[in-house]
């Protein structure tokens, strides 16, 4: 049971590698559209090369950016496109603006503490996009820039498909974005503009750009299309990982004896170092750590995992005697960077 | 990341709470099974106590989770905590009558709602795609936080072995 449970691991794990190397191409993909969207565009452009410096390294971790389409939804990314831009805003502008009623469940996901919900409203009310430039050392900054151009990549797309609209483009659409209650779709030329037909495309984007997050956050997704597919893929993530869960507490369970988590002897600092250790060596927490590398003892190797893991690993255990810190009393060292 | 983090560090700490009260519930001794569900119990309860909130599953996994206990006082006190951050924010499932599909849709939908606790209610396809892709993120921080405690488990096994032994 356990050599099948390896073996499905490590495909899930392999195709998780792919994906982040196809997500980075990706990226770098639409930051070269991006761009070339910019240097076209007019004099605005050096504000958008300034933003897109920003996210150098932005694909580190899978669940940063990953996080990051919540986050879409949760910074009103509407209003902040179309002021500060002054003829491409209009080509931009031409998706759809976004309802944002999954913000509560969304931002509740997101942000716990009453000043992260703050900044984002801040972040959401606040369209210029110079004093986002001044703003660089944030996160959140990066990982607006980051949604933002992803948005415009997108938004970009759509653009080659019909681009005779722009000219006919008034600048109506900034006002209808700052208003975050009704969907505003504009249409199509050649497509019905009626109501049913507009809520109805309205609906399909909404399911669609759902497919999008997911393919973000389900490794793997971006390979297969239509719907089935995804739902396939999305299916069989969510069995690995209740899986995964099922296998670590029966093997919890032979680790602890009693019934308790080892982990409470262990200070507070150790374990938040052993949290930054792994994601320091660039090797992201969610990816491609060896999960089971069993032997026939069904004991982890843990030999196979990166030696930077290892020495992390050790290191604390030495000073765990001396230390005698509880794991309740949590420093805010650690766990953020 | 920081918010990733954040929520792995709530967790963590609902867990070891549920572990001991479950616990100070259960009679010892216990052979690997027992622990091992006991284990995975407490597990659920944590993450879905951490995401406490507008979701369904998170709701329907406590519940699930709360009748799976033998001790039913212990596991109304779990969802008692638990329902009272909840209660605030009620989300009241949308019905789509209008819901159709074709037939391998259909059935990948129905699989989906079946794996994840709670969907079986959901009707509108965008909020069952929706409530995966939360359950998702908050199943793979549990993931996570087990695989560390595990690992660390594993060299400190030894060590807290020896000090019991003295």
């Amino acid at each position: 049971m356990l050599e099948g449970l390896v073996s499905q691991e490590s495909l899930s794990l392999n195709s998780m590698d792919m994906s982040v190397l196809e997500r980075l191409k990706w990226v770098q993909q639409q930051q070269q559209q991006l761009q070339q969207v910019v240097y076209q565009s007019s004099n605005n452009s050096h504000e958008l090369l300034q933003i897109l410096q920003f996210h150098g390294s932005n694909n580190d971790d899978l669940l940063q950016s990953s996080f990051s389409p919540f986050q879409m939804l949760g910074s009103g990314f509407g209003p902040n496109y179309n002021i500060g831009f002054g003829p491409p805003h209009e080509a931009i502008s031409r998706t759809s603006s976004c309802h944002m009623e999954p913000v509560d469940t969304i931002e509740v996901l997101l942000k716990t503490g009453e000043e992260n919900r703050a900044i984002a409203l801040k972040n959401k009310r606040n369209p210029e996009v110079k004093t986002r430039g001044e703003e660089k050392t944030e996160k959140k900054i990066k990982v607006e820039a980051e949604t933002e151009s992803s948005m415009k990549g997108k938004s970009n797309m759509r653009n080659t498909e019909a681009s005779s609209d722009t000219s006919k483009e008034t600048s109506k659409k900034a006002s209808e974005i700052q208003k975050l209650d009704y969907i505003h779709v504009r249409a199509r030329r050649g497509q019905a503009t009626d109501r049913h037909s507009l809520a109805e495309r309205a609906r399909r984007e909404k399911i669609s750009k759902k497919m999008k997050y997911l393919q973000d956050i389900v490794p793997g997704c971006n390979k297969v299309t239509g719907k089935a597919g995804m739902l396939d893929e999305i299916i069989n993530y969510v069995q690995c990982l209740q899986r995964q869960v099922e296998f670590l507490s029966m093997k919890l369970a032979v680790l602890n004896p009693e019934l308790e988590l080892a982990v409470e002897d262990v200070s507070v600092k150790q374990f938040q170092a052993y949290f930054t250790n792994v994601v320091a060596s660039k090797q992201s927490i969610m990816v491609d750590v060896p999960l089971f590398p069993l032997d026939q003892q069904g004991s982890l190797d843990l030999s196979a995992i990166n030696p930077n893991q290892t020495t992390s690993i050790e290191a604390p255990s030495a000073s765990w005697e001396t230390q005698s810190q509880s794991l309740y009393n949590t420093s805010s060292l650690g766990f953020q960077y | 990341m920081n918010t990733y983090n954040m929520v792995k560090q709530r967790f963590i700490k609902k867990w070891i709470n549920t572990l001991h009260m479950l616990d100070s519930s259960i009679e010892h001794p216990l052979n690997v099974t027992e622990r091992k569900n006991a284990i995975r119990l407490s597990s659920d309860l944590a993450i879905a106590a951490t995401r406490s909130g507008s979701t369904v599953w998170s709701r329907a996994l406590i519940s699930r989770s709360g009748n799976k206990t033998t001790n039913k006082p212990m596991a109304r006190r779990i969802l008692k905590k638990a329902r009272n951050r909840m209660k605030n924010r009620c989300n009241t499932l949308r019905r789509n009558g209008n819901f159709t599909a074709k037939s391998g849709t259909r059935k990948r939908t129905d699989l989906l709602k079946s794996l994840v606790p709670g969907g079986e209610v959901i009707d509108d396809k965008d909020y069952l795609i929706r409530e995966t892709l939360d359950y998702i993120v908050y199943l793979r921080a549990q993931v996570d936080v087990m695989r560390t405690v595990a690992a660390i488990d594993l060299v400190t096994g030894n060590l807290t072995n020896d000090r019991r032994n003295k």
